[in-house]
């Protein structure tokens, strides 16, 4: 009788002890969660910095302007439809035979109405794991924000970021960055820190964007030469990229699953084991690599040095969570040093516009990202079918993506352009974006004065009033 | 009784002291001892309960936020198309001559 009693003292203090733990991996997951989620401001605050110092100074207040209200738009659109992409269409999309299962408990965090969306003492979880995605979206609307600058209308910007922010991504988030997704279930597709997912859709967005957007005027010659805009103050995009990446630890560490009572602790996001060391790890060896790739290949430009480490960081994510330290230095150096390359391309042999080298940086590292694990990493079991990583899975991911988010890009700003609503006029343009958006006397008399200049093919500095205006009465946009 | 509404879910009672049933004495945890999701007009059901989460009110106010989303995208482009229109003429009545230095904001060539 006695120890019938006791075993059941015991058994009730193992269940309090259990429920105990559960509680308190919860809580743990929700401050991890939150505090990654205000580490990744920062990457924010870079891209604002990044972008404004980059723009000519009668652009500048609206380009600052254009990343802080990213916020305002692309957190609404992914509360009310953006989660619910993701919970809900892992499978495939909504209609088909592939259709999801709406009545997951899953799905059902998704779903605006669902009281997972507020307090709810049963779930420490879905809004702060929320709120991490909700700053992977704006990432994704920032990296295509800087590319458009000093011609873009703002409005446009904002509508085109709601649907990469809050529809594109997210899509291919659920896809292929989820346990359950069907590229992982079936291929094995492996990009455990978002390389393409993150960084590759929104530069393929981006390309379409720019394609509709064209050039701001002036940048090329009668002759399709490219003309250099000199940027107003460099140093603050040097600082906005050091915020960037910065930024990034949390980004990286939230894109990590925390488990504390289950061995080891971490998973990544397709719940296979990793380490947060591990990945920690990975991103400094790319920064490492990626400054090194730029700066040679680039001789030593000072944007495209510290951009090359950004690209390094990309390139290594897909595979950051088994990354050996010093393939990850490696990857990344090559992947840096091919993206200069890239991006010089980009802008003199296709003659697209692309202010701050996002398709470069994000698009092509984010694609030979998700290619380097189908190379260097194959073999590693993915996803809950635990089917291993290849270069085919990862070609699936190629193939998937890029028509995705290019598409998707292109149309929407096609249709803006057929409207007329996605390029300010060429007054506004030449005036400047801040005279005609926001307060007119932004800058002290003698700052002001200062004459824009511009740098011609051939290296040589000039004033830029006449070569604008010729260029506005020659072009047509 | 609220001043005007009450949008605390059922689940929410209102003892009005201190409870020997709370969990701790720093929080006062009795009164929400039924609830789940207790927010504003949330209905106060247990999460993924039967595959619902939320009654009339909640989705009422949800949807009143979806609206008021999509107007402002709306009203945005409206708003900003004004302004450049508005302010592309007067650049092009006050534009100099392509001779000299562009205008710069509080120039010559700033209208406002």
């Amino acid at each position: 009788m006695i120890g019938s009693l006791l075993a059941q003292v015991e058994s009730l203090k193992d269940a309090a002890s259990a429920a105990g733990q559960t509680q308190d991996s919860a809580i743990l997951g929700e401050q991890f969660y939150f505090f990654t989620v205000v580490i990744m401001w920062l990457i924010h605050a870079g891209f604002m910095s990044y972008e404004t110092g980059i723009a000519r100074r009668k652009n500048a207040l609206a380009t600052a302007m254009k990343n802080i209200l990213t916020i305002a738009v692309v957190t609404p659109t992914f509360y009310y439809f953006g989660w619910w992409i993701y919970n809900c269409n892992q499978p495939g999309l909504p209609i088909g035979p592939n259709s999801s299962d709406f009545t997951a408990a899953a799905c059902q965090g998704g779903i605006p109405w669902s009281d997972a969306f507020g307090p709810n003492l049963t779930n420490n979880i879905n809004l702060v794991f929320f709120l991490a995605f909700l700053l992977f979206s704006w990432t994704t609307a920032s990296i295509m924000s800087g590319a458009i600058i000093e011609r873009a209308r703002l409005s446009a910007y904002l509508l085109l970021a709601c649907a990469l922010g809050s529809v594109v991504w997210i899509l291919d988030a659920a896809w292929g960055w989820s346990a359950g997704g069907w590229m992982t279930l079936r291929f094995g597709f492996h990009d455990s820190i978002a390389s393409a997912v993150v960084h590759g859709v929104a530069g393929a967005f981006t390309l379409g964007v720019l394609l509709n957007v064209g050039p701001r005027i002036g940048k090329y010659t009668r002759e399709g030469l490219a003309r250099q805009f000199r940027p107003h103050n460099l140093h603050m995009t040097l600082l906005g990229l050091m915020l960037i990446f910065t930024g990034f630890y949390g980004f990286y560490a939230a894109c990590l699953v925390i488990a504390s009572t289950a061995f080891p602790g971490w998973a990544n996001i397709y719940l296979s084991p990793t380490t947060l060391g591990s990945i920690a790890m990975i991103i400094t060896m790319g920064f490492a690599g990626g400054f090194t790739g730029g700066y040679f290949a680039s001789r030593g430009d000072p944007f495209w040095t510290v951009s090359g480490g950004l690209a390094g960081v990309i390139s290594v994510s897909a595979g950051a969570d088994f990354y050996a330290p010093t393939l990850g230095y490696l990857i990344a150096m090559g992947s840096a040093a091919m993206v200069v390359y890239i991006g010089n391309w980009i802008e003199k042999s296709m003659r697209v516009d692309d202010a701050v080298g996002a398709v470069a940086v994000h698009g092509a590292a984010g694609f030979l990202g998700i290619i380097w694990v189908g190379v260097f990493a194959a073999g590693y079991p993915t996803g809950v079918n635990n089917v291993d990583s290849s270069i085919g899975g990862q070609l699936i991911g190629v193939a998937t993506f890029l028509p995705l988010g290019f598409l998707t890009g292109y149309a929407m700003s096609w249709v803006m352009k057929k409207l007329n609503i996605l390029r300010v006029p060429p007054e506004v343009e030449l005036m400047g974006l801040d005279v005609a958006e926001y307060e007119p006397n932004l800058y002290l008399p003698e700052v002001a004065v200062a004459s824009e200049q511009l740098v011609e093919p051939d290296g040589t500095a000039v004033d830029a009033a006449v070569v604008l205006r010729t260029a506005r009465d020659e072009v047509v946009i | 009784m609220p001043l005007l509404i009450d949008s605390a879910p059922d689940c929410i009672v209102h003892k009005e002291h201190y409870s020997g049933d709370d969990i701790a004495d720093f929080i006062l945890n009795d009164n929400f001892a039924d609830c789940a999701g207790f927010g504003t007009f949330m209905p106060g059901s247990t999460y993924g309960d039967d595959g619902t989460g939320a009654e009339t009110l909640y989705m009422i106010v949800t949807w009143v936020g979806i609206a008021v989303m999509v107007a402002v995208l709306v009203a945005w482009v409206v708003y900003e198309n004004r302004r450049l229109v508005a302010a592309a003429a007067g650049f092009t009545q006050t534009e100099p001559p392509a001779t000299g230095p562009p205008p710069q904001p509080g120039g010559v060539g700033d209208v406002r």
